[in-house]
């Protein structure tokens, strides 16, 4: 496992040029909706804010689709559809990014499902090797660990990697007032090969604003 | 229930959530999330495991007195349906 990794970060960092950006994100409107949500769903059927966070990265991808594929033979071939590489760090260490596939046509319910399937599985050992060459792009969402940015290393082929910070209270400034907001900061690493920085914000942008829409995911 | 048979079925899901963590380790008291390195989906799957067992249905908003095993087992005594077995 650990070699694994060696050898696919050492190849990503050795070959892919990364450019990095970052935007704070007011998490406010998502987790109103989702506490308002989880009140009337079963414990089964409850709804994690990551859920939300893959949702708007699949669909914020249809802005931005130099972002989803993969850099094959000296040229950029987009994925035949948004499927979302979830990190997923192993109790034993070492950690693996499985596919959900097709993220962007997914309901939340469908989109907690299979993460919670695939969640499971990789720490069983019992993932297909298939899905772990699916992914068009991946998220790494280290906010559990009170991490608050996190800039990700891209796993090759693939183009580029999304990272979720910790959820934090923050002083936000809106129309001239300062309150309190849920803020995280979203991190995009992508390929310049590929796409630019400019493109990059764009795909940022969309993903901030869908996260204010969380009724549209 | 008794407190005891709480106690037993709380380690049990949290057993089957992570196998390979060593139960013994955590006291009554002790934050378990943290001590076993559960995240937000083990924590779920958690709440998922006690409702199928035990029956309890625990709304987000009390998820945070669910953070020890004394504290799941003052929540459950309080918030379990009636037994049904005769």
């Amino acid at each position: 496992m650990r070699q694994a990794i060696a050898a696919s970060m050492a190849r990503s960092k050795r070959e892919i040029p990364h450019y990095y950006l970052g935007a704070s994100i007011d998490m406010g409107p998502s987790l109103s909706w989702l506490r308002e949500q989880n009140l009337s769903r079963p414990v089964a059927a409850r709804l994690l804010p990551i859920a939300l966070q893959l949702k708007a990265v699949a669909l914020a991808l249809r802005e931005t689709p130099e972002l989803n594929g993969f850099w094959v033979d000296g040229a950029f071939r987009p994925g035949s559809g948004t499927h979302v590489g979830v990190a997923i760090s192993l109790r034993r260490g070492g950690l693996v990014a499985p596919a959900i596939h097709d993220v962007d046509k997914l309901s939340l319910g469908d989109v907690m499902q299979a993460l919670s399937d695939v969640t499971v599985r990789a720490r069983e050992s019992r993932l297909r090797s298939s899905e772990l060459s699916d992914p068009t792009i991946t998220v790494t969402a280290l906010g559990e660990r009170g991490v608050e940015t996190v800039f990700g290393v891209i796993h090759p082929p693939q183009v580029a990697m999304v990272g979720f910070g910790t959820t934090l209270d923050r002083p936000w400034a809106i129309d001239g007032m300062l309150g309190v907001r849920p803020v995280v900061m979203a991190s995009l690493s992508a390929d310049h090969r590929v796409s630019d920085g400019h493109r990059g914000a764009r795909f940022l942008a969309a993903l901030g604003d869908l996260l204010q829409h969380p009724e549209t995911l | 229930m008794t407190p005891d048979a709480i106690r037993e079925s709380v380690r049990r899901v949290l057993h089957s959530i992570a196998p390979e963590a060593d139960l013994d380790s955590v006291g009554p008291g002790t934050d378990f999330r943290a001590e076993l390195d559960l995240d937000s989906m083990d924590f779920l799957r958690f709440i998922t495991g006690l409702h199928a067992e035990l029956g309890v249905e625990v709304p987000e908003a009390d998820y945070r007195k669910l953070g020890t095993l004394d504290g799941c087992v003052s929540y459950i005594a309080a918030h379990a349906p009636a037994a049904t077995t005769p």
